[in-house]
């Protein structure tokens, strides 16, 4: 094990004493003079015609300053859906402007926007307005929308409908161990604690500043920007802080449009904080997913063929899907044939978005429940039926995994878990009168990468800032970027302030898709090589300088704060020395945005395994899960501390999608019925396990410079598959829709 | 939420007065429920009168062995964590402590639990058009809707609602006494008699009238209670309101044979379900699980279940089954 190599040091987080003491402002909690504030009103039919809108009492409520709908809105233009996310112009999931016309497309959708002077004033209003509808008879499942289903052939740029060797010749060959289930994954609702919500204020005509909760800021700047008709920098956003996101902040939403066209049309800024019920409707979801998953293995465990075939919904306004088996079946293991389908169905329900691990994570539960039905069909040890199909080559690809140490995820975990005491008969281990199951399952995701700049401001004490438009969703960024530009610019990490969330700093992606550490840190990188040659362009200029009339491309940091001849370390000066005798107080060094080309020799995937234990009552059967290891091979980490908590996260995560978390809805309005904390259920302390995480292997610099791919949601894929199989391990018993409620084990 | 006005009461009687000439008028105490109805449209009061400041937070013993009385105002962690309840009244302590958070039990008053509504997600949802408790005569949308929450037993077809509260469930279990005043002076309910079954008035969830003020609630003196128990079972560890649970206590003599038994079920009802056949089906028999498992099919004989809630009805059975082998095990 390389740990040594691998493990950053483990910094408590820069913005530690910021959070708990209240000083760090989330969007929201800016204060704007004259701010008033918006309610919406929700449509409660899931489709049809709003017929009339009567404000008449709400007008007269105390306090209101306008009341927006399709019939009045100061409207933007539409701006296009984008949905490349290096495009860097933003996401929208959902492609309808907010009260574009009187049409309902799902219930929830926002009808109208209630400005008033206090939260109080606009709550009350929003409840007087009366909205007329001539219904209509809506699609809310999937049976229904048979007739609109399609088969998209990709998700952002890559193939989802796969397809190689021959599969339907594997299947018909009897002397195969074969399996075929159906699973099937609820509605999922991110809810982090902080709902999203933005604060418009127009400072001029064509003058606008968001204070936005979102994973991109940038991408907001353009949208918004597009919308109406503006120069890109006429619009600011600013987000320094999020509350959880989870991918429910990376898309612009509805409110972010609604909350501009409610500042322009009250005449003051508008703050619109989305309510905890609308988070259920309009900022996007986990979208539900039926999974038929077919294996076929040799009597010694060779898989032969794979099959993976998803039905999924999305909305009618949008087109985002779940790529399950393109995600999973599509580079787990390695076998000859492969076949995955993907059908999503269209229905009127809220757009659907990204959720952690989209695709990965309600596909991973299918796939690694199948692999361990498939391992008990050939009576073989789970562990050792994946180690058997093993993937050095990405399976569709065909080209090598770059630093792929899965094997040692699987035998550190099982080591430390303890693996080797199983029993793999099913009830057949006991704590007292509870049953007790062991199960696991593989991680994996992406490794990707992005374009970024970043800025640095040198100063010469010795301090220095740097900026750049990304994002810290309270993972621990800050740390991370304060870490790796304290290594790469060569300053003490004390010295170092780093500065994100906002549109005015250099371009930041999506912090979506694990790739903001990948991403930013190679823009930190390249911003330390400018800033070296920056100051070795003065030191050779410089008669009292060592490195006087050298050539600049021999000269390098040598140590840090030091740069000196590569050839002969005892000519050198310090970063502080060159720009004192200059008299320069500071330099400022700005990378350019470059478009990263992606290296097609290798396949880059972070990869995992997880092994679970759950502790069950046979008699009132609801699942606790009572310990769990996770080892995570994902190249360098940079920082441990914050590292080892995405990984908790999202292990604890993928314990709810096991046992807990269900968007139900109303068969008859198609309304969410669960919509509250109260009733979403996630995993409460008493509900969590210590979770032993572990990282293996070693910097992945065919990757990235920094040797790093992301870990923010490799946490959660496979999680729901361990404890899952770990369910079938203590009863017997094998549910295949989750979440597993303790009515399905009665 | 609606425009109201608050006013705040020095006393018992200048609350009553106050209600009584208020009709639009609600109590407020900890405001862990009516505040959340009242921001989600459901509750609409003109105005609010605080009895926060009432001196009804005492947990008293009553004289010549005559049970334990609890002030209105005791907040649910306080009365949880009183000796006498720990000790006496085991069931009730670890009903409370079963229920909502620390923060919320620590300002949850008695009073105000005893008048908890439903999480019927119909009722607690005015974007939902069919209610018949929040809008009589609208229908129930829970019936042919989501209704994994919902009551098997004593419902109607216009109400299939369950009362939500852990404490209630320990007091229906321990024969509490509510003890109330109105414009006409004092006047005890027993509890089974103060929350009501759905009929055909859903909308009205007790029978305490609008203008009375809960003082205090009497337990009486149960020397068995000692040997009590809450069982809750959920759908997650902590923070989650009943599927079932079971309020138990049981009178054993030496040689384990059931001289009185108590026995009360939560999230199964309209109201707190005193589980009488069960009791019945106990008296004289011998503690063992064959028992156990007849008194809760005697008491579940009746139950009827819907599309998302008909596990329930087994859960029950077993949940009474656990809580009553747990009581039994009790030295």
């Amino acid at each position: 094990m390389a740990e040594g190599n691998i493990l950053g040091p483990a910094r408590n987080r820069v913005d530690g004493k910021a959070k708990v003491t209240g000083a760090a402002k989330y969007s929201v909690e800016f204060e704007v003079p004259k701010c008033a504030y918006a309610w919406p009103v929700d449509s409660n039919i899931a489709k049809g015609k709003i017929t009339g809108i009567d404000t008449s009492a709400a007008q007269k409520s105390p306090g209101v300053l306008a009341i927006v709908s399709h019939l009045n809105a100061p409207k933007p233009k539409e701006p296009g859906a984008k949905e490349s996310r290096d495009s860097g112009h933003g996401i929208r999931n959902e492609e309808r402007v907010p009260f574009a016309d009187n049409e309902v497309h799902y219930a929830g959708q926002y009808v109208a926007l209630v400005v008033a002077q206090t939260i109080e004033q606009a709550r009350h209003a929003a409840r007087l307005v009366r909205v007329s509808y001539a219904p209509e008879q809506p699609l809310l499942e999937m049976e229904e929308a048979e007739h609109r289903a399609r088969k998209p052939s990709k998700n952002h740029d890559e193939n989802v409908q796969l397809k190689t060797g021959n599969v339907d010749a594997a299947f018909a060959d009897s002397s195969l161990t074969r399996i075929e289930q159906t699973y099937s994954t609820p509605t999922e609702t991110h809810n982090p604690i902080e709902m999203s919500g933005t604060i418009a204020a127009w400072e001029a005509d064509d003058k606008l500043t968001l204070w936005d909760s979102t994973q991109f800021v940038k991408g907001v700047q353009s949208i918004v920007s597009r919308a109406w008709n503006l120069p890109t920098e006429n619009v600011r956003v600013i987000c320094p802080f999020v509350g959880g996101a989870f991918g429910c902040k990376g898309a612009v939403w509805p409110h972010v449009l609604a909350a501009a066209m409610a500042a322009k049309a009250a005449g003051v800024p508008v703050k619109f904080h989305v309510r905890r019920q609308d988070m259920f409707t309009s900022i996007g979801h986990r979208t539900p997913t039926q999974q038929k998953v077919s294996l076929a293995a040799t009597p010694d465990g060779k898989l032969k063929a794979m099959r993976h075939v998803t039905n999924t919904l999305t909305s009618t306004v949008g087109q985002f899907t779940e790529s399950a088996g393109a995600r999973s079946t599509g580079v787990m293991y390695a076998s000859p044939s492969i076949w995955v389908e993907e059908t999503v169905f269209p229905v009127n329900m809220s757009t659907p978005t990204f959720m952690r691990a989209p695709g990965e994570c309600p596909g991973s539960y299918a796939l690694e429940c199948a692999m361990d039905e498939l391992a008990y069909a050939l009576k073989m040890d789970p562990v050792e039926l994946r180690i058997i199909n093993h993937a050095d080559n990405h399976p569709v690809k065909n080209v090598p995994f770059s630093a792929k140490h899965l094997k040692e995820c699987y035998q550190v975990g099982a080591e430390k878990f303890g693996w080797s005491k199983r029993n793999p008969k099913p009830a057949s281990m006991r704590d007292g009168e509870l049953l007790v199951g062991w199960g696991m399952a593989t991680k994996t995701y992406p490794a990707h990468i992005q374009g970024a700049a970043a800025r640095v401001t040198l100063k010469a004490d010795g301090s220095a800032t740097v900026q750049c438009a990304t994002h810290d969703l309270g993972t621990g960024a800050y740390t991370a970027f304060t870490q790796i530009s304290s290594e790469q610019l060569g300053l003490p990490f004390e010295k170092i302030r780093f500065e994100l969330g906002k549109s005015d700093y250099p371009f930041g992606p999506v912090a979506g898709g694990s790739n903001s550490t990948a991403t930013v840190g190679k823009a930190l990188h390249e911003l330390a090589e400018a800033l070296h040659q920056t100051l070795a362009q003065l030191a050779i200029k410089d008669p009292k300088s060592p490195l006087q009339n050298q050539n600049p491309q021999d000269i390098s940091m040598v140590a840090p704060g030091r740069l000196g001849l590569k050839t002969d370390s005892s000519k050198s000066d310090t970063f502080i020395d060159i720009l004192r005798r200059v008299r320069r107080d500071s330099i400022i060094v700005e990378t350019p945005l470059k478009t990263e080309q992606a290296n097609k020799n290798w396949a880059f995937q972070s990869w995992g395994a997880d092994f679970v234990e759950v502790k069950i009552n046979p008699v009132l059967p609801r699942v606790q899960v009572t310990r769990a290891v996770s080892v995570i091979n994902c190249g360098r980490v940079v920082t441990f501390k914050p590292a080892r908590n995405q990984i908790i996260g999202g292990v604890n995560m993928g314990i709810g999608m096991a046992l807990m978390e269900a968007t139900e809805y109303d068969p008859q309005t198609g309304l969410p019925a669960i919509r509250n904390l109260a009733d979403y259920h996630v995993v409460t302390n008493a509900d969590a396990p210590v979770i032993d995480v572990a990282f293996v292997g070693e910097p992945d610099f065919t990757f990235n410079p920094i040797g790093c791919r992301g870990i923010g949601e490799i946490g959660i894929v496979g999680a729901a598959a361990a404890v899952a199989n770990a369910v079938y391990h203590a009863t017997g018993k094998r549910v295949r829709d989750l979440p597993i409620t303790l009515d399905k084990l009665i | 939420m609606n425009p109201f006005a608050y006013t705040r009461a020095a006393s018992a009687d200048d609350a009553v007065n106050g209600i009584a000439a208020k009709p639009r008028a609600k109590f407020l105490g900890g405001g862990t429920n009516l505040v959340d109805l009242m921001k989600m449209g459901v509750e609409a009061p003109e105005t609010l009168i605080d009895i926060n400041r009432l001196p009804l937070a005492q947990i008293e013993q009553l004289p010549n062995g005559g049970g334990v009385r609890i002030g209105a105002m005791v907040r649910n962690s306080d009365l949880a964590e009183h000796a006498l309840i720990k000790s006496s009244y085991p069931v009730l302590s670890e009903a409370l402590l079963s229920g909502a958070s620390p923060q919320l039990r620590n300002m949850a008053t008695v009073g105000g639990n005893l008048l908890q509504r439903t999480r019927c997600y119909y009722f607690y949802d005015p974007a939902f058009p069919a209610c018949n408790k929040r809008n009589p005569g609208s229908g129930c949308g829970a019936i042919n809707g989501y209704n994994r929450i919902h009551a098997i037993l004593g419902q109607s077809d216009q109400c299939i609602a369950t009362n939500p509260s852990d404490m209630c469930v320990a007091l229906a279990a321990l024969d509490a006494v509510v003890r109330v005043r109105g414009p006409k002076g004092e006047r005890e309910i027993p509890f089974a008699d103060f929350h009501r079954l759905p009929g055909d008035t859903a909308n009205i969830d007790t029978n305490l009238a609008p203008d009375e003020l809960i003082t205090a609630v009497d337990l009486p003196a149960i020397p068995f209670a000692a040997r009590s128990h809450y069982l809750k079972v959920r759908d997650r560890a902590s923070y989650a309101f009943a599927l079932v649970s079971v309020a138990a206590a049981l009178d054993l003599d030496s040689s384990q044979q059931i001289k009185a038994a108590r026995v009360a079920l939560g999230g199964v009802a309209h109201k707190p379900w005193r589980a009488r056949k069960a009791e019945e089906e106990l008296t004289g028999k011998t503690a063992d699980e064959l028992t156990f498992r007849a008194a809760a099919e005697a008491e579940l004989a009746a139950a009827r279940g819907y599309k998302h809630n008909i596990f329930k009805i087994e859960l029950a059975k077993r949940a009474i089954t656990q809580a009553l082998s747990t009581v039994a095990a009790v030295s």
